[in-house]
């Protein structure tokens, strides 16, 4: 094994060991604001699958992220769902809105599916304020988060914060690690050959178009599973969990901690949240700060902070090894 | 009964908002059609039309200088936008460019909160906008007449600019074919530069004239977004007869929607959309490439 991939394994080790210690390590105020970090992550790695991978710009990611967190807490309240099938359900019905909305946007290039990602967006979000049968409309519709019911074990409470975050914690880690193989697979292959050049794609024979639904199927469901995670952990939904804004907090996430790596969109994620913990205390003004750091990356490092960090990283670290090895191999 | 006599009420309605829609959608079309960027900024220039107005409004009371200078102080806004920002990531491609119009977006939207405050703001007419006049059998607002006059002005400006002027056919060209316009030795990027311009100005008119329309409010940019994208979807990118019989067909949805479906009127525009998309998947007037 090579230095750099021992390294990568440590790293990884090290940052599970601190994940699974973090109840013993901080209070119960930072311990919410780390499982809003993760929610979020989750939100923003979906959201990659399709920025960063396929190229597709959207701005209607919300719709998925809401109508999840609106599955969840109604199938909680309506029909008594135990917490992990309504998690689950609110994966599915992002997926199959994805189906949906998928055989629309993916239809056209690059700039119709911005447009038709934030029309549908609006859409969705109209339906959600008009049915208010369902959802409440503005005043939104509430669900205490239920127990976690285990085959042979019995039910886990949910009301403590630590047993909440372990399963965030568990759901988000099996998401990511899912996220990060399909990358590997075929389809996450062809994804990338997408954003590249789509024509050679559609020549060496690919279903260009199916491939894309698919793709935006798999994005979905994950932002749906999010969003069904940030309802239970509201245990509140309204109208702000689908609405335009929720679109562009998760674009800007991903962009800012950048689209080219994998664990670019978790890095943005956990920045701007805590960012936007941190500053909102002290300025009414953070939304300002925000959006000038996102035109300032937008300029000067398309990369996000990921892509800083790498060539960061390869100034001071890279450099030296470059200059070494071949130094080594003159002696040897 | 009653819903067949507001009809042509409710049409008039809908044509002030579908002729004001147009005045945006235009500048944003030719800019897509020539540049190659969807301005995700340009609902917030129109939204600045409508607050710079307020302010001017606000400082001297002239209606009617409101009128003349803050659309050319919003138009100065675009070129700036265009010289010192968009410009630098032109070579990044189309992506990179919306995403920079949308953070400039975010920006404007955020400081117009900053500066005029989170809540509506009141615009107060001159007296001779502000009465009404039998119309339709109804007594009708003047002030709709004078926003569907006022954008019927500029429309028939801006066709014969385009149609019958030297500029105008430099725009056309551009739109049609930018490498050979710049082989023929015309400064594209001043084209460029004169066009964002003259489209932040017609974004900034239709803010001034619908600011007290529609509500002066920092949700402006994101209200009215949403139809431009659907009028661009529907119209075809790009094109401006397009944009014409798109902006006039949801101006119609919406306020004849409101009168027969009061609770699915929004959805109108939408299926409207989705339709486009089905048979027509390039829109109305939209070439497929």
């Amino acid at each position: 094994m090579t230095s750099s991939a021992w390294l990568k394994w440590l790293l990884l080790a090290v940052g599970l060991a601190v994940l699974a210690a973090m109840p013993w390590l901080v209070g119960e105020y930072p311990l919410n604001l780390i499982i809003t970090m993760i929610i979020y992550s989750l939100f923003a790695l979906s959201y990659n699958v399709l920025f960063g991978q396929a190229g597709l710009l959207s701005f209607g990611h919300a719709a998925y992220f809401g109508l999840g967190a609106y599955t969840s807490v109604l199938l909680f309240k309506d029909l008594g769902f135990s917490l992990l099938p309504g998690i689950l359900g609110a994966g599915l019905a992002g997926g199959i809105l994805g189906v949906l909305l998928g055989l629309f946007v993916v239809r056209l290039g690059g700039t119709y599916f911005a447009l038709l990602t934030l029309a549908f967006n609006a859409l969705i979000y109209a339906g959600a304020e008009k049915w208010r049968g369902l959802t409440g409309g503005e005043d939104g519709v509430a669900a205490m988060r239920p127990d976690l019911h285990i085959p042979f074990y019995g039910d886990v409470g949910m009301f403590s914060t630590v047993h909440w975050y372990y399963f965030v914690l568990i759901v988000v880690l099996l998401s990511t690690w899912f996220c990060w193989h399909f990358t590997r697979t075929p389809l996450g292959r062809l994804n990338e050959c997408l954003r590249e050049n789509e024509d050679r794609a559609r020549f060496i024979g690919y279903n260009v178009y199916m491939s894309k639904v698919a793709v935006n199927v798999i994005s979905a469901f994950f932002a749906g599973l999010a969003g069904g995670m940030a309802g239970a952990f509201q245990e509140f939904v309204t109208v702000t969990f689908i609405n335009l804004d929720k679109a562009t907090d998760v674009l800007i996430m991903t962009f800012v901690g950048g689209s080219g790596t994998f664990w670019g969109p978790i890095l943005g994620a956990c920045f701007l949240t805590y960012l936007n913990q941190v500053l909102s205390d002290l300025t009414e003004h953070w939304t300002l700060i925000q959006g000038i750091l996102f035109v300032l990356l937008v300029m000067y490092a398309p990369q996000g902070l990921s892509g800083l960090l790498i060539s960061l990283k390869d100034r001071f670290w890279g450099a030296r090894a470059g200059k070494l090895s071949p130094a080594a191999k003159g002696e040897g | 009964m009653d819903t067949l006599a507001a009809l042509p009420v409710q049409a008039l309605h809908g044509l002030v908002y579908g002729m004001l829609l147009f005045l945006v959608a235009s500048g944003l079309t030719l800019i897509f059609g020539m540049m190659g960027v969807l301005n995700f900024a340009h609902g917030a220039l129109y939204m600045l039309g409508a607050y710079f107005s307020f302010s001017i409004l606000q400082w001297t009371g002239q209606f009617w200088l409101s009128l003349l200078v803050a659309p050319l102080l919003v138009a100065l806004a675009g070129a700036l936008i265009e010289r010192f920002l968009l410009r630098k990531v032109h070579s990044y491609g189309h992506a990179h460019e919306l995403l920079l119009t949308f953070g400039v977006a975010y920006i404007i939207e955020e400081l117009v909160k900053i500066f005029w405050g989170n809540e509506p703001l009141r615009v107060v007419l001159p007296a001779l906008l502000a009465g009404s006049i039998p119309l339709l059998g109804i007594e009708y607002p003047v002030y709709r007449l004078f926003i569907l006059g006022v954008s019927i002005v500029v429309f028939i400006i801006m066709f014969f600019v385009l149609y019958k002027t030297r500029a105008g056919i430099i725009v056309r060209a551009s739109v049609a074919n930018k490498r050979m316009v710049d082989a023929l030795g015309f400064n594209v990027p001043l084209v460029f530069l004169v066009l964002f311009g003259m489209g932040a100005w017609l974004a900034g008119l239709a803010g001034v004239i619908g600011g007290p329309y529609l509500i002066t409010n920092p949700a402006m940019a994101s209200t009215i977004i949403i139809d431009l994208f659907v009028v661009v979807v529907v119209g075809g990118l790009g094109s401006i007869q397009g944009a014409l019989i798109a902006s006039l067909l949801i101006g119609q949805l919406q306020s004849i929607g409101i009168l027969v479906l009061p609770q699915f009127a929004i959805f109108f525009e939408f299926l409207l959309m989705a339709l486009v998309l089905i048979f027509r998947p390039h829109g109305l007037m939209g070439e497929s490439k």
